[in-house]
């Protein structure tokens, strides 16, 4: 029985499916409800862990469609990578650093690095549309959004 | 109150100038999103939600519902124009009218399929505004067992008619549901799988699990596909002329299919998308000439443009007048609904008329704003096709952060975003179907609370849904939905195997 792509998923599913499970059963109890809080958790671990099995042994043979959906480029694979560290980046520093200011470089490299060219509609894209944003969120919709070091 | 009555209070929010700019508003973002292949209405609502956090409800519900049918009206324009379907609802648009954009006749495509979606969508207000307020007052007698059961069937609905494996798409509900569970137990403040920290009390913001498993998912397949042609600016779309002979044409498809796509809408689990792929499989099965499907024929467009756009309104009587979402896209409306403090039900009729009838009335004046963006207005509409699309990238992720951002404030959630979005990703690429999870997500909550009120009911006995005829039969079309597809795969099987 060869170890298609969809049986390691199945089991990575049956894993988190007995951790689920193993946890509801740890759930404290609390006399006073008909039906306590670990009822529906230790249904929806054991529904996982059959359809898990059922994934594992299922006949079900990946068409062709399926197998190009998965079929990435190691190359694209870092590019995707890229830009999630990018994000990562945003999100740890755009408290601190400020919104208009991140956003301009986020939207500036992010746009740059995926290969956008034109320097100029870059430029002037990653500016405005920050500054359209903050204006909308803080001043039309108040909700403010992180000054950071920018005195505005 | 009566339908006349109803709709006189409808039109009085929907024709208010504030109704009218929001509709306006709703409509064009949800075209100019729906458009853009790759992102579809459930981004679209989401992207928009934030916007209307401190608006009057009934504007704001007028808004995202607009944004909802803008996005199947737009999504044709690059099914036409580029064979790149803007949202799975408009797939089976491209089959004929890219051929036909593809004979120089793009600008006559583009128009048929506006004068069908509009067509479509205003056959199907119609019927909504008759529909949704008898399905109301019969549902005001439900009670919770009849509510799970109803849920039960949404949820088995969608899985077994999801693309591709039927327990790819239940695993997908169940880990929805699972997702949900994560926080405290509003029933007997039990914290379920938090581990003590303090982010995940109050469980996953919907939010975060829309924009993270579609916005941000579509961003990576968007960065994937990043070198796929846009819109070139040459490209010219020729005239806009629909003649009297081509009307005639479209008028038979175009009135079965409103019909057809209505049901469809109505029903859980199908859906714009299923309904216009039905819709154009039945034109071609009844068509004298079924040989000109897929080369440009009128009648093949015309079907999955109407079919589509009324079964977008349809979606809206469950979610109405039930409280209940059948699709992924309605259960993020449904979303939308829950963040301005409305709850959808049977209720909302009478206790909230404005919002109900104003969303219905709205709808005749949305069909009428995307007639007019999408008919004179679409070259230049279609422009937006150009943008390009490290741009387009760029800025729907931050879209989506400052969107995430803007409910609480806490950075923990834009990293859960991320989590979310990588899980979007992952489930794209190994075939597992995300609109199942987001109506697990959204109807987990309900369905424990009305499983738990049941069993309060009836003092724990199981019995309560099976002995009332109305929970009994609905628990057992949800089994057959997820029961008949594999019976039907393992006989044509055995069929094969004796041939």
């Amino acid at each position: 029985m060869p170890l298609t792509i969809n049986r390691r998923i199945a089991l990575i599913l049956f894993v988190i499916a007995a951790i689920y499970l193993f946890l509801s059963f740890q759930l404290p109890n609390y006399p006073y409800a008909p039906v306590d809080a670990d009822v529906i958790p230790k249904g929806l671990g054991i529904l996982m862990i059959i359809l898990s099995i059922a994934l594992f042994f299922s006949k079900a043979i990946e068409t062709e469609a399926e197998k190009e959906k998965r079929n990435i480029p190691k190359k694209e694979l870092l590019v995707l990578l890229a830009v999630f560290a990018m994000i990562f980046l945003y999100i740890l520093l755009f408290e601190i650093i400020g919104f208009v200011i991140m956003t301009a470089i986020f939207i500036f490299f992010c746009s740059w690095f995926l290969g956008y060219t034109k320097w100029k509609s870059n430029i002037i894209v990653s500016i405005l549309f920050p500054l359209g944003m903050y204006v909308i969120f803080v001043f039309a919709l108040g909700i403010s959004l992180p000054k950071g070091i920018l005195p505005i | 109150m009566n339908a006349f009555d109803g709709m006189i209070t409808g039109f009085q929010v929907a024709l208010s100038w504030e109704g009218i700019l929001f509709v306006l508003i709703g409509v064009i973002v949800g075209t100019l999103i729906g458009m853009m292949p790759g992102l579809g209405p459930i981004s679209a609502i989401a992207i928009m939600i934030p916007i209307t956090y401190g608006m009057d409800p009934a504007p704001a519900l007028v808004m995202m519902a607009g944004v909802y049918y803008g996005a199947v009206f737009g999504g044709s324009t690059s099914s036409i124009l580029l064979n790149a379907p803007g949202i799975s609802g408009t797939v089976a648009t491209a089959f004929d009218g890219y051929p036909m954009a593809q004979q120089g006749k793009a600008g006559k495509a583009l128009a048929i399929a506006a004068i069908a979606s509009f067509f479509g969508g205003t056959v199907s207000v119609i019927m909504l505004m008759l529909l949704a307020p008898a399905l109301s007052s019969v549902a005001i007698s439900f009670g919770p067992p009849a509510y799970f059961a109803l849920m039960l069937m949404g949820l088995t609905a969608i899985s077994s008619l999801s693309e591709g494996s039927t327990i790819k798409a239940m695993i997908a509900a169940v880990a929805g549901v699972m997702v949900v569970t994560i926080g405290i137990d509003p029933q007997t403040g039990t914290q379920r799988f938090t581990f003590g920290n303090v982010n995940l009390f109050d469980g996953f913001d919907f939010l975060i699990i829309a924009l993270g498993l579609f916005a941000i998912a579509e961003v990576c397949m968007l960065v994937l596909n990043r070198k796929n042609r846009s819109l070139s600016d040459d490209q010219k779309l020729g005239s806009l002329k629909v003649t009297r002979a081509d009307l005639k044409e479209m008028s038979g498809p175009m009135t079965r299919q409103s019909f057809v796509g209505f049901i469809l809408g109505v029903l859980p689990g199908a859906g714009a998308t299923i309904a216009s792929f039905i819709s154009y499989i039945f034109e071609k099965r009844i068509s004298k000439n079924p040989e000109e499907f897929g080369k440009g024929s009128i009648k093949g467009l015309a079907a999955p443009e109407s079919s589509n756009n009324a079964a977008t309104s349809g979606a809206f009587v469950p979610l109405l007048s039930l409280g209940i979402p059948g699709s992924g896209t309605t259960a993020v409306m449904l979303g939308a609904f829950l963040v301005l403090g409305v709850q959808p039900g049977p209720l909302l009729m009478t206790d909230r008329p404005e919002i109900f009838w104003g969303i219905i009335a709205s709808m005749y004046l949305g069909n009428i704003f995307l007639l007019i963006l999408n008919l004179p207005l679409i070259p230049y509409l279609a422009k937006i096709l150009s943008i390009p699309r490290p741009l387009l990238i760029s800025l729907v992720i931050m879209f989506s952060l400052i969107g995430v951002y803007s409910i609480s404030f806490n950075v923990f959630d834009l990293y859960m975003l991320l989590v979310f979005g990588a899980l979007g990703f992952a489930m794209r690429v190994f075939s597992f179907p995300a609109p199942p999870f987001i109506l697990a997500f959204i109807l987990g909550g309900m369905m424990e609370q009305a499983f738990r009120q049941s069993m309060t009911i009836s003092n724990g006995n199981l019995a309560i849904f099976v002995n009332s005829p109305l929970p009994l039969s609905l628990i057992l079309i949800a089994l057959l939905s997820l029961v008949i597809p594999g019976l039907l795969k393992w006989r044509s099987r055995r069929k094969l195997a004796n041939m």
